[in-house]
């Protein structure tokens, strides 16, 4: 039981991490960016081609990935949501076209294959892969009983950082100020003279940049890189984790990402995986109920 | 006396016809001209998705085939033409990519689909159009002839040129019982997807007659994200034997976790280990992991040299065993195009007089010798092979068709 409790924590720090980044845009924006895991899926990709196919070292690969993804973030904000919040689309209409975004990010992974014209970035297609081995040290302690891998504790240990950074960060900056007023009301917040519009692509930047991070972690962890980690691993259970947590509210992420993989190994442990899936599910709609806006959730509009 | 002549000649005219109409298919003499037609097949793979790993193998067999036998000239004079889609691995999508190409075009003869799950809804769409379909990897239960189960009348339409679990995987686990006398094992399986749940029944139902105590069956989703829950319920049992009936990545993932997890025992498997990408991708947690195998890179089949030697030379890469079964479909249909007499014309007549050939097809494959069984699945060797640790497979040991 131990055991399946620190998987519980392992996975649960990848989920949070990931949900981090769907709160950030929801919070500031009130739009889901379903081209989130897209993104979490390219950073993975993106670090593994840098180590594998072109030579560079981890740490290299890792910032320089994380760079790319906050790029495409701004990708995602010029290509697929400005263009519609200028014409005031509904936000319906932005969801849709981050679904749009995140099919071609996923399609032009899983098309490229060596001799393809993106051969540079990928060429295993459909497949999954996994970084070389010894490209990360893994030392794995086996305690009591227990197998603990370093890179698992590294993982957990980057994610409480980082959350404790980007708190700082909001609560405390110039930026982060800026954040939460326009999160709390758009246009009081241009009245006082906020780019808006800088805010949007900045918060577009970290969470994009955040994603790919949690994708190369996830990369790192669970050795499992393909066009699909995103779409078919995590999406549905970050919008799971920010809906337990409250939508828009980072900290509501990061315990609502922990909550779900506790609940989801509970599940497993105690009635096998038919019901697993169905259990965290149930929590979910017992929360959506009892508690609409989720842990950390408010009625009014004081998000982040 | 005129009259009787030109009478004898018209009666003889109609008796010419005659046999001509009727001349029975599968004869090796034909009498349509083939000379500039095009022989044209649909093959329904999954290039993308959870079969990715296996489809683009296929197709690269496929092509090779179609290529090689066009530049000898073809099938009596006649060219082959493959049109390949992509399925996506999904059930819906592979069902309506099949509709589309029996509706569609001039097709002969379908191969295909990749995924057992999806062939549940694909042959029975073929049977009912009257239009052969050859599987060249499904490997599930139920495949053929029964392909409308619970339904138990034969398809007669429906083929497959691939080694079915129920032959294999019991072959698999004969072979390690018999050097390794494992006591015990846990099965780890996929429960939403029809070739894995499959292969986990045929384990089930297997493992008692080699002397091994099933402890715990753990059962899992095709969308786990991680696997170290599952795993750790199966290495917490301490079994001799890790039994996994997956597709994908997933046997990969499985073995590298259980590895990490500090299991030391065997893994066995089924057809979803036998693809270098899975053996790549598992790496050293997959070495010598065993599974039952219709096809060997060094099998010494008189048409395997010159179809390894092909592939290397076209793809510069060792082909996999779902390479070879693609490519022998192709072999298989060519030649029952050859024997059966093709009008060009009547194309409802031509699917079938191409379904009565494939019945009688005999030919040397890098399958071996291929003959369909009178249910129209295949009868072969099984090569159980190991993991070699470096995205190859070494064998461990042949076992003919009984």
């Amino acid at each position: 039981m131990a055991q399946q409790l620190l998987n519980a924590i392992f996975i649960g720090s990848i989920y949070a991490l990931f949900a981090v980044g769907y709160t950030l845009v929801f919070g500031v924006l009130d739009v889901l960016n379903l081209a989130h895991s897209a993104v979490f899926m390219l950073g993975a990709v993106i670090a593994y081609s840098l180590v594998a196919l072109h030579g560079a070292p981890f740490w290299l690969a890792v910032i320089l990935a994380v760079l790319a993804c906050g790029l495409l973030g701004l990708v995602i904000e010029y290509v697929a949501l400005r263009p519609l919040r200028r014409r005031q689309a509904p936000p319906i209409s932005a969801l849709i076209s981050t679904i749009g975004l995140a099919l071609i990010f996923v399609a032009l992974v899983e098309q490229a294959t060596s001799g393809s014209l993106f051969s540079w970035l990928w060429q295993d297609g459909a497949n999954s892969v996994r970084f070389p081995s010894g490209t990360v040290p893994n030392p794995t302690l086996h305690l009591a009983g227990l197998t603990i891998e370093g890179t698992k504790l590294g993982i957990l240990v980057t994610t409480i950082i980082l959350m404790l950074v980007l708190g700082s960060v909001i609560r405390f900056t110039q930026v982060g100020r800026a954040l939460r007023a326009v999160a709390e009301n758009r246009k009081a917040a241009t009245l006082l003279g906020i780019d808006v519009d800088r805010i949007f692509a900045s918060t577009l930047f970290i969470s994009s940049a955040l994603g790919g991070l949690a994708g190369i972690l996830f990369g790192i962890a669970i050795s499992d890189i393909s066009p699909y980690i995103g779409r078919d691993q995590v999406e549905l259970k970050g919008l799971a984790v920010i809906v337990l947590g409250g939508m828009g509210s980072i900290p509501g992420a990061v315990t609502g990402g922990y909550l779900l993989g506790l609940i989801e190994v509970l599940a497993f442990v105690r009635f096998g995986s038919n019901i697993a899936a169905g259990v965290a599910f149930a929590a979910l709609f017992v929360m959506l109920i009892v508690r609409p806006q989720g842990l950390f959730g408010t009625r009014l509009r004081e998000r982040l | 006396m005129r009259n009787v002549a030109r009478g004898t000649a018209i009666a003889l005219g109609v008796v010419l016809a005659a046999c001509g109409g009727g001349s029975s298919p599968g004869s090796s003499a034909t009498t349509n001209s083939y000379q500039g037609k095009t022989i044209q097949f649909g093959a329904i793979l999954s290039l993308t998705g959870a079969g990715g790993v296996y489809g683009p193998s296929s197709k690269k067999g496929m092509d090779l085939a179609v290529e090689t036998i066009n530049k000898a000239g073809g099938v009596n004079g006649a060219k082959l033409a493959l049109t390949t889609d992509d399925d996506a691995s999904d059930k819906a999508q592979s069902a309506q990519v099949a509709q589309q190409l029996i509706q569609g075009g001039q097709l002969m003869a379908l191969l295909g689909p990749t995924l057992s799950n999806s062939a549940v809804a694909v042959h029975p769409l073929a049977e009912s159009f009257k239009i052969p379909i050859l599987a060249v990897s499904t490997t599930g239960i139920h495949i053929v002839p029964d392909c409308n189960y619970p339904n138990a009348t034969p398809c007669r339409f429906v083929f497959r040129d691939s080694l079915g679990e129920q032959t294999a995987i019991p072959i698999n686990i004969m072979v390690y019982a018999a050097k390794a006398h494992p006591k015990t094992g846990v099965l780890m399986v996929a429960n939403d997807d029809k070739f894995s749940s499959d292969g986990g029944k045929i384990v089930a139902a297997t493992v008692a007659q080699y002397g091994i105590t099933l402890l715990d069956t753990v059962e899992f989703s095709k969308t786990t994200a991680d696997f170290a829950t599952p795993v750790t319920r199966a290495v917490q049992k301490h079994p001799d034997v890790i039994f996994i009936t997956s597709l994908g990545g997933i046997p990969a993932k499985i073995m590298i976790e259980a590895r990490k997890q500090g299991f030391t025992g065997q893994f066995l498997g089924g057809n979803g280990f036998n693809t270098a990408v899975v053996s790549r991708q598992a790496g050293d947690s997959g070495k010598g992991a065993e599974s039952g195998s219709a096809w060997y890179l060094n099998n010494t089949f008189a048409s395997n040299a010159d179809f390894v030697k092909a592939y290397r030379a076209k793809y510069g890469s060792d082909p996999d065993q779902f390479a070879a079964q693609g490519y022998a479909g192709i072999l298989i249909l060519a030649d029952a195009a050859k024997r059966a007499n093709l009008t060009f014309t009547d194309l409802a007549g031509d699917r079938t007089r191409l379904k009565d050939a494939m019945e009688t097809v005999n030919i040397n494959t890098p399958l071996g010798r291929f003959q369909f069984t009178s249910a129209h699945d295949v009868k072969q060797t099984v090569w159980v092979i190991a993991m070699d640790g470096n995205g190859g497979f070494t064998l461990v040991q042949s076992v003919n068709a009984s």
